[in-house]
């Protein structure tokens, strides 16, 4: 089973508003403004991993620069007060929030994994048993953000 | 009022203590557990009024906290502040004893709209 039938762009759209409603963005100032460059270059990368009915990851990624921002954000911090443990923890937190939303639009029987936050550029990053399904990519004051899907290669084979 | 938060995200600990403040409940006794074996231990030991927890947590799971404090007759106001919402969850939640149920992100209204009855 296809997620791009049950979790569209539009969807991860609409929880990234929330998100930024919520935490990053409360005062309506500075939204996600959504580009489609799946090219971006980012260098923090936070996963967490879906089992069960679905199988695969959900990567919030960013720059080093709006992952300070978001941890400044979460905690009523100056950036400059960031330190990588807050970064960590913040981006560990954006990915649960966004999958555990996911979560609830896949079919019953899914487990959320913990998340697991990697600062390191986007080339450090491999998921070589899944394949890329889905994925909101954007600027956020200019810095890249993307939220992206990635769904098991053997489920896909195994449902051809 | 004591409060027990119980999350394994030091950060979500951090935002729902401040969004208790943002939604006017200020001046109660806050107490943080960062797994669910924590969260038992800090019941017993701390007898919290509420306790507000995440689900998935480390050692034990949130549902897994609460069906063990019910076992143990206590009866202490518990709900979740999860970012994972399935209808088997709520329906597990509510049918082991959980009065709440508020799904990450939140805001303050949320907050003001389910703990105003309870904590007044």
């Amino acid at each position: 089973m296809s997620v791009e039938t049950v979790v569209s762009e539009g969807d991860l759209a609409e929880m990234v508003e929330q998100v930024w409603v919520s935490y990053l963005d409360p005062e309506g100032v500075s939204p996600l403004l959504v580009t489609g460059d799946d090219g971006q270059a980012t260098e923090v990368h936070s996963t967490v991993s879906i089992t069960g009915s679905w199988h695969g990851h959900l990567v919030y990624a960013c720059s080093l620069k709006a992952a300070r921002r978001s941890a400044a954000a979460f905690l009523a911090m100056e950036e400059d007060e960031v330190s990588q443990e807050d970064i960590s923890d913040v981006l560990g937190e954006l990915a649960n929030i966004v999958g555990g939303n996911v979560k609830a639009m896949l079919p019953a029987g899914c487990f959320l994994s913990l998340p697991t936050v990697v600062l390191a550029p986007d080339t450090a990053s491999y998921y070589p048993a899944a394949e890329r399904i889905s994925g909101l990519y954007g600027l956020w004051d200019a810095e890249p953000v993307s939220i992206s899907m990635w769904q098991s290669v053997k489920q896909q084979e195994a449902t051809a | 009022m004591k409060i027990l938060i119980a999350d394994d995200s030091r950060v979500m600990r951090q935002i729902v203590t401040r969004t208790l403040r943002q939604a006017g409940f200020e001046g109660h006794d806050l107490v943080e557990a960062a797994d669910g074996a924590e969260a038992v231990e800090k019941a017993e030991a701390e007898k919290p009024d509420l306790i507000i927890s995440d689900w998935n947590m480390p050692e034990l799971t949130g549902i897994d906290v609460l069906r063990k404090l019910r076992a143990a007759g206590n009866d202490v106001k518990f709900g979740f502040v999860t970012s994972e919402c399935t209808e088997e969850m709520k329906t597990a939640a509510e049918s082991a004893g959980s009065a709440f149920f508020i799904v990450k992100p939140f805001t303050a209204e949320q907050f003001d709209e389910v703990f105003s009855p309870i904590l007044g």
